[in-house]
């Protein structure tokens, strides 16, 4: 293992030769489909086993397997924290003493206050990588990038069937008025990943929310909130449909963010280390389902530095000074010099150079959101988890 | 995140003021309106190789919006209508890296992103919160994919931003917790990008291209109620706009046409479109920040020829 | 190629087609075309007249100076840092001295055109070479700025061609002198490797026990000119 700290985003450093590299680079780059190292299709997933509740001492719990031995567990905890706001206490205090005017109140509440609408700050992430300090670049990305999915989904306020989750997980957390939830999801891997952790991660804390249960309100109103402590009663986080409503795919999920990499003119879906390796584009896209209907809806779209542009360059046989005998005079010499940039030479691995080309990143995309694409399927696969 | 090497008391728990014009929110003149067009951006200005202890260095500005100048010229509320980003980059190297560190075929970047402490409206601690480290790791991805890295085995390249006044996430005229989203820091990410080009153009790294950053964001306005009318604006101010609904961020190498770093976040869907437009939301708004990305291009093409004429002419 | 080339380029800009020229140093070569990777002056280096190769087109690191001779030495010229590569001759300053090696700091990396060209000419870094050695060459400046500097190693039997078996490492540097040598080798994560083992390579300038400075007086021993006093040495051919 490299000194993490050099470690950025992407780049567990990929201990793969040059000529390998070229290798897999040529069979994942195919024209007529790439050729996996494990045989799986390009939107093929990696089997995994999954279990929810696993943890009594959580809210919701979580633990996701992957058959290459690496193994997440998400704890999701609830505590509840006063809401400290600067335009509510304000707000209160001209009620009391002012007697304040209705249009006032009215003008204050039509602003999108935060008692009223959650605040992202009251989902608090963090992830647990061994062999990473939790401020290492790696851990701090990750959960910036899938708290901002979480939070940022909020659904059709109003439109819903389940006015629970007008305001998506922020506005759910709020108690009443000075009272909120805070939600700590907490990630633990447990080794070292062999992989880019993104998909099983998400995966993980997907089920984790949906597993999470909030205690019944016992209080009413603006008084200091308690609790029933009857777990049977209990709320999920993500309400579950009521059985009246027929359709099961109608319940709200949490997002899930997706690892994509492209190679070549191929897209390629859940890749393992060895295909991040080569990947010349790696994005994550979040999506959830859509809350009217059927569709997808893109949260977030984050490009990840793809490893390949650390990776050691092959020698062309024509600048191989030891295959050349030893005639390596200066010609030789400034010929193999890299400051002279050479042509690509096919089957040498040259480190991947430069950005994603603007319909690269369409077809990307389209590939996850279209109907009955990948993100559909994941999200089926998903719902299929007994929770 | 929390500061390991001291023992910290408990935050303070402060905030900045809330000012009694801001829980009367019925007026919304006060409220800067962007008065350029939804295509217009923002005037910037750049100038490289500031710092001389630096071996490449550049500094940024946005020009402040009419209302933000207006604002300064006859100060009437101590409320800013707007803010304009003011950032400044070093570029320290190629220097040896440290001897605990693996060989590298390739020039090892670090960069390192950093508000000053009065830099926005709540205070930022001296110690990098996630945020910054987050921005710290997309500005790394957009110039890794522009520097030729293998030119420069066994190096390292420090860069290090310093946002001495930072875009806002909304009007300061809005009560603090109003909302959350945090938008301001997309734009300053735009600015971090070219502002860190054009540094490293000055210490004559070698680069595929220059790459220039660009906002889009897709935007509700005050008047409009119902939902369902989000414009395409670019390079998108936050104060001017009540809500932004979804922005996106890109990193764009006009020479090769590519895309180094793209950040998109929010519901992209509600987007609304000229007619005959059949993109999606999130195409359009990845191609309304690539637009944004060529104007700045143009500004920091100037800025690194400039300063190359600049040092031909006093040789 | 009928297009004409600029005179300054920036990163990214097209130069020319590979078909007209050969890529140099500052240049990229992206889908048969030559486009600049630095911000800098365009230079064509004509091929050498009875070969066959094209004009190599580079973009040039250092900005030249027109006026030569008029150029006072005041005049601050910004200097930009050069990685030591194969092949390429440096002067570094001793740090320590062992048995089988000598630790060296890399302070300057020589420009390799102006080394091999008409020394009168050059207008490259070199200028700042004597500032930079005399600056180096004091006691006081011997900070930890070797932080920041690129280190090296000359192994015992790199020192010199012949009686390579013979060799004493302290009768060859002590620590200060200054070295010009040539890179052979990256080497490792944290050292490269250079060599002396040429007769223009070796001290090139070094202090006496007494603190002067000292003056060449033979292969392997140079000598203060105040005490009359010789110490050995590995000691590069003056010019």
């Amino acid at each position: 293992m490299s000194n993490p700290r050099q470690a950025s985003s992407a780049s567990q450093t990929p201990h793969l030769s040059p000529a390998e590299l070229s290798y897999l680079y040529t069979s994942l780059s195919l024209p007529k489909g790439p050729i996996r190292p494990d045989g799986r299709s390009p939107t093929q997933f990696r089997p995994l086993t999954a279990e929810t509740d696993i943890l009594p001492g959580t809210n919701g719990s979580a633990r996701i397997g992957f058959a290459d031995g690496t193994q997440a567990i998400v704890g999701v905890k609830a505590e509840v924290e006063k809401t400290v706001l600067a335009s509510d206490i304000l707000q209160q205090d001209v009620e009391n003493d002012l007697q304040a005017p209705s249009d006032r109140r009215d003008g204050a509440e039509s602003t999108p206050s935060a008692a009223a609408g959650g605040h992202g700050s009251w989902v608090q992430m963090s992830i647990e990588i061994p062999g990473f300090r939790d401020d290492d670049a790696l851990p701090v990305f990750l959960s910036e990038m899938m708290r901002e999915s979480l939070v940022g989904s909020v659904t059709d306020a109003g439109k819903g069937r389940d006015t629970e989750m007008a305001g998506g997980l922020k506005g759910r957390l709020v108690i009443n008025k000075r009272w909120h939830w805070r939600l700590y999801i907490d990630v633990l891997l447990l080794s070292q990943p062999l992989s880019y952790p993104l998909p099983l991660l998400s995966l993980t804390t997907h089920l984790a929310l949906l597993s999470t249960k909030l205690p019944k309100l016992k209080s009413q109103g603006e008084e200091d909130p308690f609790f029933d402590d009857d777990w049977g009663v209990a709320e999920h986080l993500y309400p579950r449909p009521s059985p009246s409503a027929s359709a099961t795919s109608s319940q709200i999920r949490p997002p899930v963010t997706l690892l994509v990499i492209s190679v070549g003119d191929n897209v390629i879906f859940d890749p393992n280390r060895e295909e991040i390796s080569v990947a010349d584009a790696v994005l994550a896209i979040s999506i959830t389902r859509n809350s009217e209907g059927q569709g997808l809806k893109l949260l977030s779209i984050r490009t990840i530095d793809p490893p390949s542009r650390l990776t050691q360059p092959g020698v062309p046989n024509s600048e191989n000074l030891s295959t050349m005998a030893a005639t390596g005079n200066s010609d030789n010499a400034a010929a193999a010099n890299p400051s002279a940039g050479q042509e690509e030479v096919p089957g040498v691995w040259r480190p991947r150079r430069g950005g994603i080309k603007r319909s690269v990143i369409t077809e990307l995309t389209r590939t996850v959101l279209k109907k009955g694409g990948v993100g559909e399927e994941v999200l089926e696969g998903l719902e299929g988890v007994e929770v | 995140m929390n500061d390991r090497r001291r023992v910290n008391g408990p935050p303070g728990g402060t905030r900045p003021p809330v000012f009694q014009s801001g829980l009367q929110s019925s007026n919304p003149s006060d409220r800067p309106r962007r008065q350029r067009q939804p295509a217009e951006l923002r005037k910037i200005f750049l100038k490289t190789g500031l710092i001389p202890s630096a071996s490449g260095s550049a500094y940024l500005e946005f020009e402040p919006s009419a209302s933000l100048a207006a604002n300064r010229s006859n100060p009437k509320s101590m409320i800013p209508p707007s803010s304009a980003l003011k950032l400044t980059c070093t570029v320290h190297g190629p220097k040896p890296l440290p001897r605990s560190a693996a060989y590298s075929p390739n020039l090892v970047l670090t960069t390192h992103v950093k508000y000053a402490p009065f830099a926005a409206r709540r205070r930022k601690g001296h110690v990098r919160d996630s945020s910054e480290r987050d921005l710290g790791v997309h500005l790394e991805t957009a110039l890794r994919g522009a520097i030729i890295a293998e030119r420069w085995p066994k190096s390292g390249l420090d860069i290090t931003i310093t946002i001495l006044e930072a875009e806002d996430d909304r009007w300061w005229g809005e009560p603090p917790d109003s909302h959350d989203a945090s938008w301001g820091i997309m734009n300053v990410l735009a600015g971090c990008i070219t502002a860190a080009s054009a540094a490293i153009a000055d210490a004559r790294i070698d680069c595929l291209d220059l790459v220039a950053g660009g906002v889009a964001a897709i935007t509700e306005d005050v008047g409009a109620s119902h939902s369902g009318s989000g414009r395409l604006m670019l390079d998108t101010d936050p104060a001017e706009h009540a809500s932004i609904l979804s922005a996106c961020v890109v990193a764009y190498m006009p020479a090769r046409d590519e895309i180094t770093e793209l950040w998109l976040k929010g519901d992209s869907s509600k987007a609304v479109l000229d007619d005959g437009d059949s993109r999606q939301g999130h195409d359009a708004l990845i191609d309304g920040a690539v637009d944004a990305a060529r104007g700045s291009y143009s500004v920091l093409s100037e800025a690194v020829k400039e300063s190359i004429l600049n040092a031909v002419a006093h040789a | 190629m009928a297009t004409s080339l600029p005179s300054v380029a920036i990163p990214g800009q097209r130069l020319g087609s590979v078909a007209a020229y050969a890529a140099g140093p500052g240049t990229h070569i992206q889908q048969a075309n030559i486009y600049a990777s630095i911000a800098g002056p365009v230079v064509v280096d004509p091929a050498p007249p009875k070969t066959q190769s094209k004009s190599t087109l580079r973009v040039s690191r250092v900005i030249p100076a027109p006026s030569r001779g008029t150029l006072s030495g005041t005049s601050q010229k910004p200097r930009y840092n050069t990685l030591p590569a194969i092949d390429s001759i440096v002067l570094a300053r001793v740090t320590r001295v062992q048995k089988r090696q000598a630790t060296v700091s890399i302070l300057v990396v020589l420009d390799e055109s102006a080394a091999n060209s008409d020394p009168s000419k050059s207008a490259s870094d070199n200028d700042n070479v004597a500032s930079i050695l005399t600056s180096a060459a004091n006691p006081e400046n011997h900070s930890n700025t070797d932080e920041l500097r690129f280190q090296a190693l000359i192994r015992k039997e790199d020192v010199r061609a012949v009686e390579k078996d013979r060799v004493v490492m302290d009768e060859m540097f002590r620590v200060g002198d200054i070295v010009r040598g040539s890179v052979i080798s990256l080497g490792d994560q944290s050292f490269y490797y250079l060599t002396t083992a040429r007769n223009d390579l070796g001290v090139v300038m070094a202090r006496s026990d007494a603190g002067n400075m000292m003056f060449p007086a033979s292969w392997k021993e140079m000598r203060d000119p105040v005490t009359g006093v010789g110490e050995p040495r590995k000691v590069a051919r003056p010019f």
